[in-house]
């Protein structure tokens, strides 16, 4: 199963959009943040102006009544103005701190506070030094008794021509400064409205910030995290040994084209492994093929061996037997000159003597199956042979109605070896496919030249129209003394005295054979090396 | 009347050339092996000697050799159950006379012995 959530540790999306989420949410915050500090700076800079325009305002007002000092006029004035909305106090007073007026009654003639404002916007220490600050702070912001903010705003009332010559004289010429107008105002309508933009633009940031996330989630799902985690997927599969998995390939840039190189390579490992496989195939099936060979090599060993030994038991006992039966055909014949000729005796008798003769004749068989039989060896064209085999059958009796195919090899095909040795064999061919197709049909022989390990060889096909070898009896073609022929014809040893002759010069015998269409015999016998 | 030795360890051969020769006129004897036959030999003179190759004690070829050695007039013929040419061929170096195969009819054996007195 493809496995596309992953643990976040485990996984380049989740890192990423944590990232990337980070970056985007301190990145907001301060802009969150700025946005509304500068916001706030710029509102107090503006409530600032207007206290000064409004201290300006009390000043104008209230000149009048205080050059000609009507100080209920001035009183009256602040009153009325405090009335106005976010006007919390306006007070004037002495340089020496003593309040003259007020908006608050109660508070005529009472001192200011020496740590507000009103004295240390001016003065470095009160009471002590006349020093004045180099930049003077005529305002100040402060937590009004609600918790709103407030603004102190302190006006100077600097000595004028017409204050000192007033009638009243109340001023001296040489005051530098008569007098302060310092107003308190509550600014509590722009802390509301400005929680009120904050609020908003903390909502618009939330959403922004979610908003983003979402597209980046998205496009990083797309771009990244999809095709990498196919890819991990992929590479996964091959290396479980699935070669004919291949990635999908989404776009051209390094991703695809890291992709198009993993089924690039994931198509050679296969076309590699094809190889392999076909070489291992191949070497299996020549495994397979030497083995089979040395099996047949040790199955034919084997029935050599086996042949020989029958061989060798064979003239042992053929040997023993040509003894009792040299008197018996001597006591046979005796007694055969003593019995009248045409008697019931003699022709039992007579048939002592046959049955003695054809136990002498399979006893010369199986010696000659021994190879007790002698061998003049020389230089032999086969083309001779066969065709002095056929020649001599061709005039017997068995052959009269058995049409000859001959189809010899055009040169001589010259062997080392026994002339009658091969003689025998090629006879006994030839009369064993006139026995098998009942001495009437075609008998089609045929010489050729083969290559077999780079050695040359001479192959004798003989092959017949007639009644072809059953399946079961194939394997015991060679054994001596099987025959399928009648008694009197057959004494089972032609074919394995063939066989052994074959075998001596290195050569073999093949048969092919199908049930009513015939049989084809092939003797394999080595030439002589040119 | 001619007289002949059968040289062979076998009862039956030797019963049988012996009845064979005596139908036909001859003064037949016989020993069982090459030794029995050498001494037979030295008692009296055979013109002709049957002789069996294949035998336990003496090999029909060293009884053969000894005859030739000794008594050259003897003529020798070769009982084989192996007919082989090769030796045969010599046999008939060492001095036979000819060899017959087992198994034979009592007319070969007399054509045989006929024909080797013959000469």
């Amino acid at each position: 199963m493809k496995r596309l959530y992953r643990r976040a540790d485990e996984s380049i999306k989740a890192k990423l959009i944590i990232a990337i989420g980070l970056l985007i949410i301190v990145g907001s915050s301060v802009f969150w943040y700025a946005i509304l500090h500068k916001q706030k700076t710029d509102i107090m800079s503006i409530a600032v102006r207007y206290a000064a325009s409004f201290t300006d305002y009390i000043k104008e007002r209230t000149r009048y009544n205080m050059l000609n000092l009507h100080s209920s006029d001035i009183q009256k004035t602040l009153e009325d103005i405090s009335l106005a909305k976010g006007v919390e106090h306006v007070r004037i007073f002495n340089h020496a701190g003593k309040i003259s007026y007020s908006s608050s009654k109660e508070d005529i003639g009472k001192p200011v506070d020496k740590d507000s404002l009103a004295c240390n916007g001016c003065h470095t220490e009160i009471n002590k030094s006349p020093l004045l600050l180099p930049e003077q702070q005529k305002w100040g912001f402060y937590k009004d008794s609600e918790g709103f903010t407030a603004l102190k705003f302190v006006e100077p009332i600097y000595n004028e021509t017409a204050c000192y010559t007033s009638e009243c004289h109340v001023h001296r010429k040489e005051d530098k400064i008569l007098g302060f107008i310092a107003a308190d105002m509550s600014l509590s309508l722009l802390d509301e409205a400005q929680f009120k933009q904050g609020l908003a633009l903390t909502g618009y940031v939330f959403i922004f910030i979610v908003a983003i996330s979402i597209s980046l989630v998205i496009i990083l799902y797309k771009i990244v995290s999809k095709p990498v985690s196919e890819l991990a997927y992929g590479m996964k599969m091959v290396s479980e040994g699935n070669l004919d998995y291949s990635v999908k390939v989404y776009s051209r840039d390094e991703i695809g084209l890291l992709a198009e190189a993993f089924n690039s390579m994931t198509r050679d490992i296969k076309a590699s492994r094809h190889k392999m496989e076909e070489w291992t195939r191949t070497l299996e099936e020549e495994v397979a093929k030497k083995t089979e060979e040395i099996k047949k090599t040790h199955a034919s060993l084997v029935q050599t061996e086996k042949l020989a030994s029958l061989g060798r038991m064979a003239a042992g006992v053929a040997h023993e037997i040509n003894n009792p039966l040299t008197g018996v055909v001597t006591f046979a014949h005796l007694l055969l000159k003593r019995v009248p000729p045409d008697s019931e005796d003699a022709e039992d008798i007579n048939v002592i003597i046959e049955q003695a003769d054809r136990c002498a004749r399979i006893i010369k068989n199986l010696l000659m199956f021994a190879r007790a039989g002698a061998t003049e060896k020389g230089e032999v064209n086969i083309n001779d042979v066969l065709n002095k085999a056929i020649f001599m059958l061709k005039n017997q009796e068995k052959f009269y109605n058995i049409k000859f195919n001959i189809d010899q090899h055009p040169s001589p095909l010259m062997t080392f070896g026994d002339f009658s040795q091969f003689q025998q064999i090629f006879l006994n061919m030839l009369i064993n496919a006139a026995d098998a197709m009942n001495e009437r049909g075609t008998i089609t022989v045929a010489t050729r030249k083969i290559t077999e390990n780079a050695k040359p060889y001479a192959e004798i096909e003989f092959t017949d129209s007639g009644c072809g070898i059953k399946k079961e009896d194939m394997s015991k073609l060679f054994e001596p003394f099987f025959t399928t022929k009648p008694a009197e014809k057959g004494t089972g040893l032609g074919l394995s005295v063939s066989h052994g002759i074959v075998a001596q010069y290195g050569g073999n015998i093949k048969v092919e054979s199908k049930e009513g269409e015939g049989t084809s015999f092939f003797v394999k016998l080595p030439l002589k090396e040119a | 009347m001619k007289k002949i030795l059968v040289i062979d360890d076998e009862a039956i051969v030797r019963m049988s050339c012996e009845r064979a020769l005596a139908s036909e006129g001859c003064d037949v004897k016989t020993a069982e092996s090459g030794n029995a036959g050498i001494n037979m030999l030295e008692k009296e003179p055979f013109n002709l000697i049957l002789l069996d190759l294949k035998m336990p004690d003496m090999d029909g070829l060293d009884v053969l050799k000894i005859v030739k050695e000794r008594w050259a007039e003897t003529k020798v013929i070769i009982i084989t159950g192996y007919s082989t040419v090769q030796t045969a061929v010599q046999a008939l170096k060492l001095g036979a006379d000819n060899f017959i195969e087992k198994p034979f009819t009592p007319d070969t054996l007399a054509a045989a012995v006929a024909e080797a007195l013959k000469n």
